[in-house]
């Protein structure tokens, strides 16, 4: 790869055990209505893939189910996101590709923030503001060079955290 | 209590709905969405306000989502602002009843994301992701010059408006301020900075007098600014004798996202806002004589999922007395739908 890695070495974490889902009797009904929680918008996540590196976000610690605030009730998400360093240039990528993601698969009610965890980029009010403005958003995804990048780190969102490609 | 009843919902558009425009004498509502479409809506029955036909769909010269629509004030001539950068000025051809496209204005870098005719027809103002302001000047024979390139917004330009009947432009953005322009000498430059707002302005509106103007934001809030000129009786300073703006009034914790439109009917002073948190909301001044620097708004009407879960993007009175109380709107539901003001009280 010819341009200089922004993170060559990240740290790779391996999935908790903990981190799968254990059906429950009535989620195994189909005729019980499972609300959206919050480990179900981490299954949608964590698979995406890393921009730079073959990884995915969970293994390297970018999301995890801790991080994410759902109100079913009220429709809302807030997932925050964690880059590795703190100036991933790479950041509004990974949460672009974290928006498209979810609005590709949940309910059109829905309303998404996503966000860097505080503390953890130095401009994380750029890349937040960023990755809120929907016409931003809009924009972007009319951008067929970055459409395709989106849909590449998309490309393994569907694992839902099973057979992670190995580092 | 007042409400809004909805009156009619019209169907066409394939993408989210970005803005909706009323034309000068409010025969036809214009509509501009992410499909890269303009469709002119009217009301084709004399007795029946529920009933609405898409008379004119105008396609084919933006390759992206057109972001804004603007009327001329003679009602003739419409502007579209593009994501494709450029700005698309059209006319209603009669010999071919057909809405044309006879320039297209180019020279932003990125997204163009409004565009508004001066009172008089006789200028051009658009805005972009480039951070700039550009004013064009109309010229015959479907010509436009580049009067002026303002760069001095440090972030995206969202929407720009004129004062409704001086050559005075507004324009709000992404860097959380509004800026006012003014022409000296053929020389346009920025005579004041409104700050207030935490994060960005989607939508500014002026009043019918071009005294103050209303702000919405992202932050949640809606502000109003009152323009003091030199020698003022409040004593308001006014450097370099430009006249001065003031945060008279915020309203908050009326809505719980963002607000991407607000409307200042011209007719009898109503302000609509229209939110990410899926409501539109009325609000009313109240009259007292004592508080013209510091007014109070009151919320007088809201619908709740105006347009079902999605966001609403826009909001526009009706520009003249005939259906004043009329309210159109745009969603992300790709839906344009009109409501009437209803006051029983009245």
């Amino acid at each position: 790869m010819a341009q200089t890695l922004i993170n060559a070495n990240p740290t790779v974490y391996s999935p908790s055990k903990t981190s799968q889902r254990i059906l429950t009797f009535e989620e195994q009904d189909d005729s019980f209505e499972d609300p959206i929680d919050a480990q179900e918008i981490f299954d949608l996540i964590r698979s995406i893939s890393d921009p730079e590196h073959p990884l995915t976000l969970e293994q390297l610690n970018v999301t995890q189910c801790e991080h994410i605030t759902v109100s079913d009730e009220s429709s809302r998400v807030l997932v925050e996101f964690t880059p590795t360093i703190p100036h991933c240039s790479m950041a509004t990528l990974i949460g672009l590709c974290i928006r498209v993601r979810l609005l590709r698969s949940l309910p059109d009610r829905f309303k998404v923030d996503i966000r860097v965890r505080n503390g953890t980029h130095q401009s994380e009010n750029a890349v937040n503001k960023q990755l809120n403005d929907k016409e931003r958003v809009a924009a972007a995804l009319e951008n067929d060079h970055l459409l395709e990048v989106v849909n590449q780190c998309l490309a393994t969102a569907g694992l839902r955290g099973q057979d992670t490609p190995s580092p | 209590m007042p409400r809004l009843e909805l009156v009619a919902q019209l169907k066409g558009h394939n993408d989210r709905v970005w803005q909706v425009a009323w034309s000068p004498n409010g025969n036809m509502l214009a509509t501009c969405s992410g499909d890269k479409t303009v469709r002119i809506w009217a009301n084709t029955s004399h007795s029946d306000t529920s009933k609405w036909d898409c008379v004119d769909v105008l396609d084919g010269a933006h390759k992206r989502t057109i972001r804004s629509v603007a009327w001329a004030p003679n009602g003739k001539e419409l502007a579209t602002a593009s994501f494709d950068s450029t700005t698309g000025v059209w006319e209603y051809e009669e010999r071919d009843k057909e809405w044309e496209c006879v320039a297209t204005l180019e020279g932003h870098e990125n997204e163009t994301k409004s565009v508004a005719w001066s009172a008089n027809g006789s200028l051009l103002a658009t805005c972009s992701r480039d951070k700039s302001v550009w004013i064009w000047e109309v010229e015959a024979d479907n010509d436009f010059e580049c009067l002026s390139v303002l760069q001095e917004h440090s972030q995206d330009v969202k929407m720009v408006a004129w004062h409704p009947h001086e050559e005075v432009l507004a324009s709000a953005s992404y860097d959380d301020t509004i800026k006012i322009w003014r022409e000296d000498d053929d020389d346009w430059y920025c005579s004041d900075t409104l700050q207030g707002h935490t994060s960005t302005i989607w939508a500014i509106d002026f009043d019918k007098t071009g005294e103050q103007i209303v702000s919405a934001s992202d932050d949640t809030t809606m502000r109003f600014w009152k323009q003091y000129k030199p020698n003022n009786p409040e004593g308001v300073a006014t450097p370099g004798n430009a006249p001065k703006w003031k945060n008279i009034c915020t309203i908050s914790g009326q809505h719980e996202r963002c607000i991407y439109s607000v409307s200042w009917s011209k007719v009898h002073g109503r302000v609509a806002s229209a939110s990410g948190d899926n409501h539109i909301k009325v609000f009313t001044e109240e009259s007292s004589a004592q508080a013209v620097n510091a007014p109070t708004w009151n919320i007088s009407a809201s619908v709740s999922d105006a347009h079902g879960v999605s966001d609403i993007n826009s909001v526009s009175w009706f520009p003249t007395e005939k259906h004043s109380d009329w309210l159109a709107s745009g969603g992300d539901d790709g839906l344009v739908n009109i409501w009437r003001y209803i006051d029983d009280d009245v």
